[in-house]
């Protein structure tokens, strides 16, 4: 028992040691948390940091994979000190995966290519909703719901009226005290800022990730934004990103970190 | 791709990228590797926006292909603009060293020993060869047609094209997505397959959304700018990233608006763009005199890792030689004469006077 304690107190500081995780401090009080995307910087690894969080604090997940392809997440976890594909054996992830699904719907005119639209949503919502309950059912901790890259969606030919209401069914599910959702959004078009601002209204927290106006520099990859509702300003972070992870800092403090 | 985890796969033009555990293969030229930071990973999508003619992006296809066919890999061309056979028996041929390389090592080699640093004399003076997979080509002869025929090549024309799903405006990307697959599973090339002797599949796709590709007119969709393109782009890397393959298109997005293609970007994982010189003012700039064009790379996506290879802000500009495609930094001559002297002296017609060098007299 007493050894359990330790080794929680130890899970808990690994958690909080992380420098990204620390600046972007998401509480198990923030139901929705949601991630912007803009321009041609990659947001991957807030969620694949998130990840870490929420396997740390012993939680579990539903992963909706759109972007990146699970080999991704586990080199990329391995990094972070978490073994993905183990996590999936041991049931404490579960993963859907359209994009291992559209590659059998191509030349069959199936599932994902069916003309009816909503079908694809509301197919896809029913396979979260019962993977969700049974991650509830199988144990008292947190659940998370988290989608890389819902505005995918829109490239599968998705009308938006059917991409608002499958977040707003996903959102539904917060009903439940024990759930949370993760839902990553990339902006470059006008469909998708509305799909992100409507996800964005309704986010307790929301992170938004953006290139650095001025151009490229060495010295910075980019901007981090978190905003938290309730509160009126907005956190400002910069971030570098390196091979083995990303460093943060407030804006301006970049150069003390060039002489460490 | 993703996960060359089990030992080496030993295909030949591959070469492991243990940090980040992908498999590179090259796009054929040697600056484009090495800006990518050792090739095009294996199972992605690469898209080279087109200059206005189109000529040079079709270039940078042709050493795709090219390379393709001499390491053996399997291929598959597909474009409505041209026929995709002429393509191939027009690749150039394979040259088998560095056509500019050797002239100038040849002429830089010194015979005196070192006599400080000795210890460095032997070592290499570059250390590109090292871990360059890719091969060179002479553009001004094509490659010779035996070897084109013992080569695994599917050439895709849209000459075939079903009216299946109404999910394409155009009914041919379908077709052309359906080609693909058909292609990976005929070859084998599925992750999960299993086959005797592992080789990648090269998809070249020539301009991808040129007015060929246009719905046809009772299509039920409004032209929605390039909603078909999204979805191809997207299908395609769901497709590709499940196997063995590599894909390069072009596609001529001067022609959309400027800002329609980003969703196309996004979901690609190198995006480059080339922008000529000829036919722009820029032609006549002294500065750039040297070189063809701009080539901007958009995005590199950090696959495997947190952190892109993008190298930053550098401008790239590429030339072409009869031998080589070359892409460099661009570096702006130092400010010395000429921008002063033909501002003052008024333009004249005998040529070779505003050359001259400050220290001629």
């Amino acid at each position: 028992m007493r050894f359990s304690v330790r080794l929680d107190g130890v899970l808990h500081r690994m958690a909080t040691i992380n420098p990204l995780l620390v600046s972007l401090d998401i509480k198990s009080s923030d139901r929705v948390v949601s991630i912007k995307e803009n321009g041609n910087v990659d947001s991957n690894f807030v969620i694949t940091h998130l990840i870490k969080q929420i396997l740390g604090d012993g939680n579990r997940m539903c992963f909706v994979i759109l972007h990146n392809t699970l080999g991704h997440y586990q080199n990329v976890g391995k990094r972070l000190g978490y073994d993905f594909l183990k996590q999936i054996e041991e049931g404490r992830i579960r993963t859907i995966e359209p994009l291992k699904d559209i590659v059998e719907d191509i030349g069959n005119e199936t599932n994902y290519f069916v003309d009816d639209k909503e079908q694809v949503v509301k197919g896809l919502f029913k396979s979260i909703k019962s993977t969700m309950e049974e991650l509830v059912e199988a144990g008292s901790s947190r659940v998370y719901l988290v989608i890389d890259d819902i505005s995918h969606l829109l490239d599968l030919g998705i009308d938006l009226k059917y991409i608002i209401s499958f977040i707003n069914y996903c959102l539904s599910l917060i009903n439940d005290e024990r759930i949370s959702v993760v839902i990553n959004t990339h902006v470059c078009s006008k469909s998708d800022e509305i799909i992100c601002n409507n996800l964005n209204y309704v986010s307790d927290v929301v992170i938004e990730v953006m290139p650095l106006k001025t151009g490229v520099s060495r010295e910075v990859t980019g901007l981090l934004n978190i905003e938290k509702s309730g509160k009126e300003q907005v956190t400002q972070f910069h971030f570098k990103a390196y091979d083995k992870g990303i460093k943060t800092f407030h804006l301006g403090e970049s150069v003390y970190n060039l002489y460490k | 791709m993703e996960k060359p985890s089990r030992g080496s796969f030993n295909i030949p033009g591959t070469v492991i990228n243990g940090q980040n555990a992908q498999l590179l293969t090259s796009t054929g030229i040697s600056s484009v590797d090495s800006i990518l930071g050792g090739g095009l990973p294996v199972g992605t999508v690469t898209i080279i926006e087109e200059d206005i003619y189109g000529s040079h992006a079709k270039i940078m296809l042709d050493y795709f292909l090219a390379e393709g066919i001499v390491n053996d890999h399997s291929t598959l061309v597909a474009s409505l603009d041209m026929n995709p056979y002429n393509i191939i028996k027009n690749l150039p041929a394979v040259i088998h060293n560095d056509p500019e390389e050797s002239t100038i090592s040849s002429d830089s080699i010194q015979d005196d020993k070192m006599r400080i640093a000795f210890r460095y004399q032997n070592l290499p003076t570059s250390d590109k060869d090292s871990h360059n997979i890719g091969h060179y080509f002479d553009l001004s002869k094509t490659m010779s047609l035996a070897d084109i025929e013992n080569s695994d090549i599917c050439y895709w024309n849209g000459q075939r094209i079903e009216n299946g799903t109404s999910m394409f405006a155009n009914p041919a990307y379908n077709e052309l997505l359906k080609a693909v697959k058909e292609k990976i599973k005929e070859g084998k090339f599925f992750l999960k397959d299993n086959p005797s002797k592992r080789n990648v599949l090269r998809v070249g796709i020539h301009s991808l959304g040129s007015p060929m590709w246009l719905p046809s007119r009772d299509s039920y969709h409004l032209m929605n700018e390039s909603r078909d393109l999204d979805m191809f782009i997207f299908c395609l890397r769901a497709l590709v990233r499940s196997a063995f393959a590599v894909a390069v298109i072009t596609i001529p997005t001067h022609l959309y608006h400027e800002n329609s293609l980003d969703r196309c970007i996004h979901s690609s994982d190198i995006a480059m763009r080339l922008q000529t010189f000829s036919g722009t003012e820029l032609e006549n700039n002294f500065s750039l005199s040297d070189y063809h064009g701009f080539f901007h790379l958009t995005k590199l996506a950090a696959i495997n890792s947190f952190a892109s290879k993008h190298p930053g802000s550098i401008e790239y500009v590429f030339k072409l030689r009869r031998k080589k495609f070359h892409i460099e930094k661009l570096h702006l001559p130092p400010d010395l004469q000429e921008v002063g002297s033909s501002n003052s002296t008024p333009p004249s017609i005998a040529c070779g006077s505003s050359n001259k060098h400050l220290l001629e007299f």
